[in-house]
Parts: structure tokens; sequence; C-alpha cells
């Protein structure tokens, strides 16, 4: 039986954040070295991921639910972002048949 | 605590080159890396249980292991590790796998486990929000595209393109990445802990119920939850107080999400429209006259 959490310690709370951080900077990590334009999107839904986890372990601490509502926002814009990045990453595709990010290395001056 | 710190920065260090050794690279003497992959993710597995023993030993060892000591019901606190655990080993196949759809399934995994920590932290609806919409929408989308962008499919490991197989400067990456993580942790568990804010707290369910439920419109649904037996502390589950507050608190949040969606709708159709030549075979077309591909 997974028994939730009625209260959570600051220490409890500091458990949670380490999770989210190492989630966030994995997904930094992975957005500056991996090449594929596909995986560097991943990569920053990965980061959502540790912030949605911290937002949540906050409401908990401070009995709010507000960080909790601050998450469908979070979810919002990661759609909307999913939506546009894929669009554009579909059309560089087509445009140069890879998805090598280091094709369009001339954006970059 | 200087020893706290100390261990948190070995960690990072020891994760920093688990990564390094995990990551994609072009790989010369292929029997050499069937070595080093899973030292790398021994070092790696290490690290992680280094970070951890830190946090034990932060508090201590026995009294963290006694009920209620952290805040946490016992069964609560190894569901904690387990799913961090799934986290954090799926987190980094995602980030070292070479092929795309491998890498896009551990994300569900990821999400999965992340779900699972929002579980133990009672935030039900966000949990399985998360798996709807991340694990089941946005994944699908992923999924889509790649299916789209991929070429042919490769037929042995090599086959991948070079952009998978290598990756940009793990080194450098890596070190910067973990540094941020050692600096992180090392507030996270200092010792002038994070503390609860009395003023942020929550309203209670009683007073929710008889304030701000009463003045709402649908008045049957809310004598029924307004006679709900008051013995019980929490008559309102999850869903309900984050619909409360979403609706109460952030109404003009909702509005500027609905306009960001909507603008997001309309930006992706004028990409999907746009018609873009292929500049391979432009390049390449026959005499000089451009070819435009679809």
């Amino acid at each position: 039986m997974l028994a939730a959490l009625d209260t959570l310690s600051p220490l409890a709370l500091s458990h949670f954040l380490m999770t989210g951080a190492i989630l966030f900077v994995l997904g930094l990590i992975g957005f500056v070295t991996r090449r594929n334009l596909i995986i560097m999107f991943l990569c920053t839904e990965m980061m959502f991921q540790g912030v949605v986890v911290s937002l949540v372990a906050f409401a908990k601490l401070h009995h709010n639910i507000t960080g909790q509502t601050f998450v469908i926002f979070v979810l919002t814009i990661a759609a909307a972002e999913a939506a546009l990045a894929l669009g554009l990453v579909v059309l560089l595709f087509r445009r140069r048949r890879t998805l090598d990010a280091g094709a369009w290395s001339a954006m970059s001056g | 605590m200087l020893l706290t710190a100390t261990l948190l920065f070995l960690a990072s260090v020891l994760g920093a080159l688990a990564l390094i050794l995990l990551m994609p690279r072009p790989r010369k003497n292929p029997r050499v890396w069937r070595v080093l992959g899973p030292a790398g993710a021994l070092v790696g597995v290490s690290a992680l249980g280094m970070a951890w023993l830190v946090v034990a030993l932060g508090t201590d060892l026995v009294e963290m292991v006694a009920e209620d000591a952290l805040g946490l019901p016992r069964t609560a606190f190894i569901y904690y590790y387990l799913f961090s655990f799934i986290a954090v080993a799926a987190a980094v196949r995602v980030i070292t796998h070479r092929r795309p759809v491998y890498s896009a399934l551990w994300f569900i995994m990821v999400v999965l486990a992340s779900a699972g920590l929002m579980l133990v932290l009672a935030a039900e609806f966000m949990a399985f929000a998360m798996v709807i919409i991340y694990g089941g929408a946005i994944l699908v989308t992923y999924m889509f595209v790649i299916m789209l962008a991929s070429q042919n499919e490769p037929q042995h490991e090599d086959d991948t393109p070079a952009y998978d197989r290598f990756a940009n400067d793990p080194m450098w990456a890596s070190v910067a990445g973990f540094l941020l993580l050692a600096i992180l942790l090392s507030v996270y568990f200092s010792n002038n802990a994070i503390a609860a804010n009395p003023d942020a707290a929550m309203k209670t369910d009683a007073y929710v119920i008889e304030n701000q439920l009463a003045n709402r419109s649908l008045n049957e649904e809310n004598k029924e939850l307004a006679s709900a037996p008051s013995t019980s502390p929490d008559r309102l589950s999850n869903v309900e107080r984050v619909g409360l507050d979403l609706f109460e608190s952030h109404p003009l949040a909702i509005e500027l999400a609905g306009v960001i969606l909507l603008v997001s709708l309309i930006g992706a159709v004028v990409i999907a429209k746009t018609h873009v030549p292929n500049e391979d075979q432009v390049a390449r077309g026959p005499a000089g006259q451009p070819k435009e591909a679809v």
C-alpha cells in the first residue's frame, strides 16, 4: 500500500529537491551534449520534470496547494513548446534531411 | 557538515565521471568500451548511493529508519528511494542512448517514476495528469516525429547516423552540470534548512467548505459536500482542492494559458503549411532547375 505523506519535514523536502535537481541537471547536460534535435527537446522536457517534482515537494512542505496548481501551467507550456518545437524540427528535417543540430550552426553566426 | 559537503562533492564528481563514460562517443576499440560501459554504470550507481548515504549520514541513520523521523511514514520512505532511483537511472539512459526511439521510451519511464514520487507527496491529480499528458500526449507526438524524421531503419549498431553516435563535448558539459548539481545539493543539505512558511499555509477544508463553496453556484453538490461527516479532517480530495485553487485564485492565468495554447496552435499550423525546398535536391537539381520537395 502506498502511504502518502501528511507533512514533510525539511530534511525529507531536501530528498525530493535532490531528485528534482538531478533530473534538471541531467536534462541540461543532455541538451548541451546531444546533437539530435529531437533528443535536445526531449531533454528540455526532462528539465521540466525536475522542476515539477520540486514544485510539488514545496507545495507539500508549505501545505499550500498553489504549488500543484502551478504544475498545470508548466504542463501547458510544455505542451505548447512540444507542438511548436516538433513542428520546427520536422520543417528543418525536410530542408536538410538531417536532425543534426550542427547542420544549422551557420545560424550561430 | 564539512564531511557532508565533501561527500556530496565527491558524489557529484563520480556522477560526472559515470556520465562521461556512458555518453555516446566514437568507439575505436569496441572491446574496451564493452567493459567501460558497465564500469560507467557502476560508477554512476555508486555516486547515487553515496549521495543517498550522505543524506542518511546528515541525519541519524538509526533515527531515519524509525517511523516518522523524517515526517515520512516508513513505507513512503522506501517508495521515495525506489521511484527516484528509477527516475534517475532512466534519465541517464535518455541522454546516453544512441537511438532516439529508445530515448523517448526511457523518458516515459522518467515520467512514470516522477508520477510515483508525486503519489508519495499525496498529489494524486498531478501524478495522473502527468502520466496522461506527458506519457500519453506529448511522448506520442515525439514518437510520431521520430518516426517521420528517421532515416532508414538501422540494420546494426553502427548504422545510426553520426550525430546520434557522438556527443558534443561530454566532458565539459558533465563537469559544468555536476558542478551546478553540487552547488544545489550543498544548499539543500546545508544547516539552515528551508522551514515551512506559516503564512503560506492552505486554508482548512472546513473553512473552504463554509466560506468558499457556499458562495458558488453548484449549490446541490456543494450542500452534499458541506454535509459530509465533519469527523474526518480531509473532506476535500486533492482534485477538489486543486480545482478550487485554480479557479478561485488564478482566473487570469487560466485565460493566459488558453491564449498560449491558441497561439501555439496557430503557430503549429503556420509551420506545418510552410513550403520548404529540400536544399540537397535544390543544389543537385538537373541543369540548375530547382526541384521542390515536399
